[in-house]
């Protein structure tokens, strides 16, 4: 087997909050006498990750995504724990490892505003120290990829904000990083941008078999890109694997969608097998949720029973899941 | 070191600055009036007569000396270090393989460009019309360039190793202020040091603030020559030293802070 890319070990963070109730008395109090609160961001994590995989890095808000990736590219110093990326302690912030990383974050801008894009590039090929010819070819890959050609030249405070993703994302890869960190890179965007950044990143991922750490809370990102998706909440790792795997685990149910004929539709009611349950029924149309094992049994039954015009059987929607999931905080 | 990333970065800024000359010469503009005021107090107080040795003429040639040093020295970048740390903003800066001093830097340099591109003419009609007395020798114009250039050092770490304070203070800048106040009265800009009353001409000459701004202006001007000379530059050399390892030792224990609790 490979050797993993990123391995990371008992990772934990604890950050110190000054902490004071609200209010004018309080506020002077607190100039004499701070109190602080121990907040564990992230508590004893575990994963490594094979290069060229893509990763989807999921929790609500505040569950410590942003922090584990924030202690991957350097940033910050973990509590305890270890963490290795492309053979190198990313908090020692050594010049060959930043090199090598790249980080884009959805809510932060690396572009100059003033200038057009083309220059913040040129820019970042001269602090990557990356060589003339493999700078053109690289952004005119990139260019072509998402098809952005004509924003080169136009200054970034005129562009809107899914051209100026675009903009991110040629900006973070202009050095060709073998490791990418993506923070919810999406955020904001209208869907055909959402999906043209989803192909993009599936595509440089195949063509330069960078390793992707993605988080986004949109689930259309995840499905569509990241195999494996490892979830945090309240610091702590919950799944690691499939995606499929955690529909199955979490929701062992499936969804039954019936159109029935109309005129014979209000006489269906002692025709329902007992193990079915009716989420939504309105005139001849039904969502029923029924066992995974038994769902085969319950949909012939139906079929033989019921005037059935159309039938549709499918797993419960990913975005119910995730949230049976923040609420519970349990696999 | 990555000079050839900072190099870039200067280049760019001074394009993204150009954008906005208008702004930047309000600015210089607006730095320019309080030496401006005392070039006319000073000139008009001395008159036909001369005062503690200097005449009319001499003391427009200090205030239009002082006017061009004070905008090549002052480091207007500092004031944005804090809203850089404040706003997380340097985490973008730390995942490059350069050192954050380099954006910093590169605004200095570029805004040296911009506002000298506004203060250079201007200090050039000021000069037809106001008819400067300049004594000044090759020596002293050799001297001036280490001194200017110590000057600007100084006046940038001092202010950046203030700036640095933002790691632990939200509103550490307000100790920029301060420093501008000090180098407005110790720094030459209110008088000449060579004309403040004796307590506070100790003061200054004992301070970093006079080697920031008047001490090159002193030197151009011809007003310091032999020993006087040489114990300006240690002075200057040493509060420099001084300024650097302050701002050294910020950053690290800065960082390694940012590094904890986030950023």
């Amino acid at each position: 087997m490979a050797q993993p890319i990123i391995t990371v070990r008992q990772l934990s963070k604890t950050y110190r909050v000054p902490e004071r109730d609200a209010g004018l008395l309080a506020s002077i109090k607190s100039l004499a006498r701070r109190t602080y609160n121990d907040v564990q961001a992230v508590r004893d994590i575990n994963f490594s990750l094979e290069a060229g995989e893509i990763v989807g890095f999921i929790g609500p808000n505040g569950a410590g995504k942003t922090t584990t990736l924030k202690m991957l590219c350097g940033l910050l110093h973990p509590t305890s724990g270890e963490a290795e990326v492309a053979g190198y302690i990313p908090w020692q912030r050594s010049g060959v490892y930043l090199r090598r990383i790249s980080m884009v974050m959805g809510n932060k801008s690396q572009m100059m505003w003033d200038i057009p894009p083309l220059d913040t590039f040129r820019v970042l090929g001269e602090i990557y120290h990356v060589p003339a010819a493999e700078f053109k070819q690289t952004l005119d890959e990139l260019v072509e990829l998402l098809d952005m050609g004509e924003l080169l030249t136009r200054p970034v405070r005129n562009l809107s904000l899914g051209e100026r993703m675009k903009c991110e994302m040629v900006a973070a890869l202009i050095h060709r990083p073998s490791v990418l960190f993506l923070d919810e890179p999406t955020l904001g965007l209208d869907v055909s941008t959402q999906r043209r950044l989803r192909r993009f990143v599936a595509d440089y991922n195949r063509r330069r078999g960078a390793t992707v750490i993605l988080t986004s809370h949109y689930m259309a990102d995840v499905v569509e890109l990241c195999p494996r998706v490892i979830l945090i909440h309240q610091g702590s790792l919950l799944y690691d694997g499939a995606l499929s795997g955690l529909v199955e685990r979490l929701a062992p149910f499936k969804l039954i969608r019936l159109t029935l004929n109309q005129e014979q539709a209000p006489t269906i009611d002692g025709h329902l097998p007992p193990n079915v349950e009716v989420l939504e029924r309105e005139n001849g149309r039904l969502v029923l949720r029924a066992g995974r094992a038994e769902t085969p049994a319950i949909t012939s039954r139906l079929l033989d029973t019921l005037p059935v015009v159309d039938l549709v059987v499918e797993d419960p929607p990913i975005e119910a899941v995730i949230d049976q999931i923040y609420q519970e905080a349990k696999v | 070191m990555n000079h050839r990333g900072g190099w870039a970065l200067v280049r760019s800024t001074w394009l993204s600055w150009m954008q906005h000359r208008s702004f930047f010469f309000v600015l210089a503009f607006g730095w320019m009036i309080p030496p401006l005021v005392y070039l006319l107090v000073w000139s008009t107080a001395a008159g036909s007569q001369a005062i503690n040795g200097f005449t009319r003429g001499e003391f427009v040639a200090y205030y239009l000396v002082l006017i061009l040093v004070n905008q090549l020295t002052y480091a207007q970048t500092n004031w944005t270090v804090g809203d850089v740390i404040r706003e997380g903003k340097i985490s973008q800066m730390l995942l490059y393989p350069m050192s954050p001093l380099y954006n910093t830097l590169s605004s200095e340099f570029a805004g040296k460009v911009v506002y000298m591109t506004f203060a250079v003419p201007v200090t050039a009609v000021l000069a037809v019309l106001l008819h400067p007395e300049l004594h000044t020798t090759p020596g002293h114009v050799l001297a001036f360039i280490p001194a200017l250039i110590f000057a600007w050092a100084l006046r940038f770490f001092w202010g950046y190793w203030l700036a640095l304070l933002a790691f632990w203070a939200t509103r550490a800048d307000a100790l920029l202020a301060v420093q501008d106040t000090l180098v407005f009265l110790l720094a030459g800009q209110v008088a000449p040091t060579l004309l403040l009353p004796g307590a506070l001409r100790g003061l200054a000459n004992v301070l970093p603030f006079r080697y920031m701004v008047g001490f090159p202006v002193e030197v151009l001007t011809g007003q310091l020559n032999g020993s006087a000379l040489w114990v300006g530059f240690a002075a200057q050399v040493g509060w420099l030293m001084i300024a650097v390892l302050l701002y050294k030792w910020m950053w690290r224990t800065g960082l390694r802070r940012y590094s904890a609790i986030g950023g």
